[in-house]
């Protein structure tokens, strides 16, 4: 699989939804495949809350992607047809411009002071980017979570720039009890005496214990009961793989074990904004509901729901596949069991996989 | 027979009509209809397999349990509505076809008769019937309310619900002077277009 890596400048920078204007900015952007002659295979994967641009293949710490089950050679994404791209997120901490980068007005890091981005931002700094890459559109948009509210939102902002669109375990808004997980999360990362209010890259520390708190409760979220049940059930942590003499149970262990090594790698202020991005976004936007916000989509539409995502369940898709179906969009809604709860629309599954792939080739 | 069919349906479905096909299958007719008179089709169906084939095809589809709510779909203006062969398998059929005629102004209904001599002669033998129409045995089929062409009827009178159109089919799937004759009696599969009064 071809594979390009490249931190790409935007010297003319972007004006955000808040207001505020980035003079310039940088995206991290991973490419598989090759674009065909007549420019009509792209497919832009957008990332969800805590992904970034690498989406597909090994590096050489010999980690995969984050949807390396879905994209790659005679995949659901197939890199043999397809040039796919992934761009880590406006204010994300995988290389783009985020908090951790330095502001060339203060030649400090931003951390807190960096402005607020939205979903509808980060579409319209990937429109940016596909101008430069010479794209004129894109074959298809897809993601899952929080990258599926961007697919969508593509579909419309730039009905013709796309043809059509995947969104996954994804919702038009984020729900009042998604928008309280993500509370207590932003909430024990500000009160990490390390914080210092956002700044804590000048104090050269870290609030490693509030994002790892944050991390645990929100990786219960992405999973299934059923699916905690099974893998590891009451069973009890034996003592020489415990991360901490506290521990009692092997779920407690996983817990503390993921959320120590996400603290290792994520950004505080990433995570609070990443957020606040998800809470705010609603697809229906200033207009008046969502049937009012759909009704320039011309994208046909693939909307795919998980019965054991809790977090964001398959009525919050059906959602707008109804206001889709009120605006003659094409479109199909579709509900696969997926163990994975939240999270199953990282993993393979047969179904699943000829699902996108027949979508993606019809 | 499924041909046939869907000839009947098609010559009853208005050129460039909204249309949803509750138990869509593999989403064939739909396709059909797309590609003869470019409607804008929606498929509902509960398998996933048959899902996926809906989408190989292109064809929108909707995963759904029919007798969980058609009424999630009345927003959405549909000229015409169908439901072919599935009509028996539902809860509360009678609540389904009023269901229908609220999100469409016409619908299309196909229905095995149980009122086919065959299965008669099934009944008298004291056997529940088993033929090429109903291929399943009792306790292995989906049909869960089965009725004549006279109970249909029957219950679109009762709910005043018009035929407007309706084409009798033999067992080989073809229209005959003598089955329109003795539907009842001679039909192997009843196909209506509706309309509420």
């Amino acid at each position: 699989m071809k594979t390009k890596t490249e931190l790409m400048s935007f010297t003319d920078g972007i004006n955000l939804e808040s207001g505020d204007r980035l003079d310039a900015f940088e995206l991290m952007v991973e490419s598989y495949g090759e674009l065909n002659e007549s420019k009509t295979n792209a497919v832009l994967v957008c990332h969800a809350f805590s992904g970034n641009h690498f989406a597909a293949g090994k590096n050489d710490d010999g980690e995969t992607g984050w949807w390396d089950q879905i994209i790659g050679p005679d995949k659901a994404i197939d890199t043999n047809k397809f040039f796919v791209i992934c761009c880590n997120n406006l204010g994300g901490c995988s290389g783009s411009t985020g908090p951790k980068s330095i502001n060339p007005k203060t030649n400090k890091a931003y951390g807190s002071s960096f402005p607020q981005v939205s979903v509808s931002d980060w579409v319209n700094s990937q429109k940016i980017l596909m101008e430069k890459l010479n794209i004129p559109s894109w074959e298809m948009v897809l993601g899952g979570s929080l990258g599926g509210m961007q697919a969508l939102q593509w579909s419309i902002a730039y009905p013709e720039k796309i043809k059509k669109a995947g969104i996954f375990a994804a919702a038009a808004k984020s729900s009042t009890q998604n928008i309280a997980m993500n509370e207590v999360a932003r909430e024990s990362i500000r009160k990490d005496r390390n914080f210092h209010d956002g700044n804590y890259i000048e104090q050269g520390v870290i609030p490693k214990n509030g994002i790892k708190t944050a991390r645990m409760l929100g990786h219960i979220t992405y999973l299934s009961e059923k699916h905690m049940n099974s893998r590891f059930g009451r069973k009890f942590q034996d003592n020489d793989s415990k991360v901490d003499q506290d521990v009692d149970f092997e779920v407690e262990n996983y817990l503390q074990y993921k959320g120590e090594k996400f603290s290792e790698v994520f950004d505080a202020n990433t995570y609070i904004l990443m957020t606040k991005a998800m809470d705010g976004y609603d697809a229906a936007g200033k207009l008046n509901g969502l049937e009012n916000a759909l009704e320039g989509v011309t994208a046909e539409l693939l909307i795919i729901g998980f019965y054991s995502d809790w977090l964001y369940p398959p009525e919050r898709g059906k959602e707008i596949q109804i206001a889709a179906m009120n605006n003659n969009i094409k479109s199909s809604y579709v509900v696969l069991d997926g163990e994975h709860g939240h999270d199953s629309f990282l993993f393979h599954n047969d179904q699943y996989s000829q699902i996108i792939r027949k979508f993606i080739q019809s | 027979m499924v041909k046939k069919l869907s000839k009947i349906i098609t010559a009853w479905v208005p050129q460039e009509s909204k249309v949803i096909d509750f138990g869509c299958g593999d989403g064939s007719l739909l396709k059909e209809l797309i590609d003869s008179k470019k409607i804008l089709g929606y498929g509902v169906e509960i398998n996933n397999k048959k899902i996926e084939e809906c989408i190989a095809k292109g064809v929108p589809v909707i995963k759904q349990d029919i007798d969980k709510g058609l009424h999630e779909f009345e927003s959405s203006n549909f000229d015409i509505s169908i439901m072919a062969r599935s009509i028996q398998c539902l809860k509360d059929p009678s609540l389904a076809l009023n269901r229908m005629l609220k999100l469409s102004k016409r619908c299309v209904v196909t229905l095995p008769n149980l009122g086919y001599w065959k299965c008669r002669i099934n009944l008298v033998s004291g056997k529940m019937p088993v033929t090429p129409e109903l291929p399943s045995s009792w306790h292995e089929t989906e049909n869960i309310h089965l009725c004549t062409i006279n109970d249909f009827e029957n219950l679109c009178e009762e709910q005043n619900i018009k035929i407007k159109d309706k084409v009798f089919l033999n067992s080989k799937g073809k229209q005959s002077k003598i089955v329109s004759m003795s539907p009842n009696l001679l039909a192997t599969e009843g196909v209506y277009l509706l309309e509420k009064e």
